[in-house]
């Protein structure tokens, strides 16, 4: 069935339908991700998205239903060029798994074409439509995207991830299952919470350390999230992965600026500012820190990608906080960047022992 | 048989987070000076020195410490300490705050000889110590504030730290 892809700006880009046949809208998100497309399409981070894959052909080698981010997919759309029907050892193939998670998808779209265009004219809303008629383009027009994606995709009721090490809390922000992974591979003994959850709630959790997750949107929509860290930061380690570290930012009054070429991309070179080691790790997001505000503040640049200087990673200076912005638990994408949960339970023992050092003082 | 139980990327990773330890207690590192002991930690205080350096901008003076005149686990012969003249660093260490760096934390005997040697040339403000690894089995008061890594050992095991710069490469061996 021929279906168009239209943009915000009236640009149509025609192709044939696949997947759920509903009328789907949504930010237009350009990845240029060549594995994982299982995980970038359940990642939550896609909350309000239309993914549109840069790679030529999707899902060459089938599908593989053990890696997957969320139970239900939170995508709005995917594009492609084109996909295979054929797989390897019978797994199922790239349209009947999306036509499994009930989401449209349109193909035989000239995706480099379409990520040429919005590397030109900047990030827009998109939709994926029957019809390309006047009443199509006044639809797009008009349509606002919703500011609540974190209270959709985060967690209502709290939940634990139940094991015998450190008691992390994880602030549930569009979390992904790899983060819970990395976390179980350490031992670490976490409760996931809702991302409204007060201060008060988190501490009679009694944690060792708390993660303020991954998660989509803009971070200015969660001015209580931000002050729960104010004040939540002078007590406990803290690590922020994506969303979280934006979050954190703003509650230490650093600015944030929207990415002219945002990072969708699973393997992406960064900078260890300190040893001068380079990770290869999957980006995930459209925002980054402001330098100007960085010198001002209490934090140090520790990571920095390599492509365009983006800060990928802070560190507070005094308190037990670091952050990331790129996605250390990898999914989709190369695994180098796991030593950043190392880092996160080296940082957490640490405190804990000189905690348990004044406390036999006093 | 030695058997490598820290590879080259966690001792980085272990060195990076000392630095970043130094950085969040020290509340500013204007007066810091890393005093190496000789072999091995001279790298180490060299390789802390390159990363704040990258992380804040600042240099910091990095002086070398041979603390063999000041040793009483190595030769058994007596020797009268007051007759050892000190040998110069090449840096100012008063009032400063001195981070010693060495790769073992063992029995503490060293890190006493090279305080001794510190203080027979100067009046630090403050002396703290950095350690790649402590391995236990103290025979002084001493303890690392920056420690890499823990490794529990019985005394009959033998620890033994390679550095690229004079090792070829960077590991950590049990023997």
């Amino acid at each position: 069935m021929k279906r168009y892809l239209i943009l915000e700006d009236g640009t149509v880009f025609p192709g044939e339908g696949f997947g759920s046949s509903i009328i789907t809208t949504g930010q237009l998100v350009i990845s240029n991700n060549r594995t994982g497309i299982e995980q970038s399409v359940t990642d939550p981070d896609t909350e309000g998205q239309i993914l549109a894959f840069t790679i030529p052909s999707v899902g060459n080698s089938g599908i593989n239903r053990d890696f997957y981010e969320s139970i239900n997919s939170q995508c709005k759309g995917v594009v492609i060029g084109s996909s295979s029907l054929s797989t390897v050892d019978g797994s199922i193939s790239f349209e009947n798994w999306i036509t499994g998670l009930r989401i449209p998808g349109i193909k035989n779209v000239d995706v480099r074409a379409l990520a040429k265009h919005i590397a030109e004219h900047g990030e827009m809303k998109a939709s994926i439509m029957d019809t390309h008629d006047e009443h199509a383009m006044d639809q797009i027009k008009a349509l606002v995207l919703p500011p609540d994606l974190v209270k959709r995709v985060s967690t209502r009721q709290s939940y634990p991830n139940p094991n015998m090490g450190l008691k992390i809390v994880i602030v549930d922000l569009g979390l992904k299952y790899s983060i819970l992974r990395q976390l179980s591979y350490r031992d670490c003994n976490s409760i996931i919470v809702n991302y409204n959850s007060t201060a008060e709630e988190i501490e009679n959790l009694h944690p060792d350390g708390i993660i303020y997750s991954n998660g989509p949107g803009n971070p200015t929509d969660l001015p209580n999230t931000i002050k729960t860290i104010q004040t939540l930061q002078k007590r406990y380690p803290i690590l922020g992965i994506g969303l979280g570290n934006l979050l954190i930012a703003l509650a230490n009054d650093c600015r944030i600026i929207r990415l002219k070429e945002p990072h969708h991309e699973s393997s992406l070179a960064v900078k260890e500012v300190a040893s001068g080691k380079i990770d290869f790790v999957n980006h995930n997001h459209s925002y980054t820190l402001d330098e100007k505000y960085i010198g001002g503040s209490d934090f140090i640049v520790t990571n920095v990608c390599v492509a365009d200087g983006t800060i990928e990673g802070i560190r507070h200076e005094y308190l037990p906080i670091m952050c990331v912005l790129f996605e250390p638990e990898a999914a989709p994408g190369p695994t180098d960047g796991y030593y950043v949960f190392d880092e996160f339970i080296d940082l957490v023992e640490s405190v804990k022992k000189q905690e348990g050092v004044r406390n036999q003082w006093n | 048989m030695a058997k490598e139980i820290i590879d080259g990327q966690t001792m980085t990773r272990a060195l990076t987070r000392i630095t970043y330890e130094i950085i969040e207690r020290n509340k500013g590192i204007d007066d810091l000076v890393l005093v190496g002991i000789k072999t091995r930690g001279v790298y180490v205080a060299h390789r802390i020195e390159s990363r704040l350096k990258q992380l804040e901008n600042i240099s910091i003076p990095v002086a070398e410490l041979d603390i063999t005149p000041y040793r009483d686990d190595q030769t058994h012969e007596e020797t009268d300490l007051s007759s050892i003249k000190a040998e110069p660093l090449d840096i100012d260490i008063n009032n400063k705050h001195v981070i010693l760096t060495d790769d073992v934390l063992y029995t503490g005997r060293t890190i006493r000889a090279a305080m001794d040697a510190l203080m027979s040339v100067g009046r630090p403000k403050k002396i703290s110590l950095a350690v790649l690894v402590d391995r236990g089995h103290r025979e002084l008061p001493i303890r690392a504030d920056f420690v890499g890594k823990n490794i529990p050992t019985s005394q009959k095991e033998k620890i033994k730290v390679s550095m690229k710069e004079i090792d070829g490469e960077d590991k950590i061996e049990i023997e």
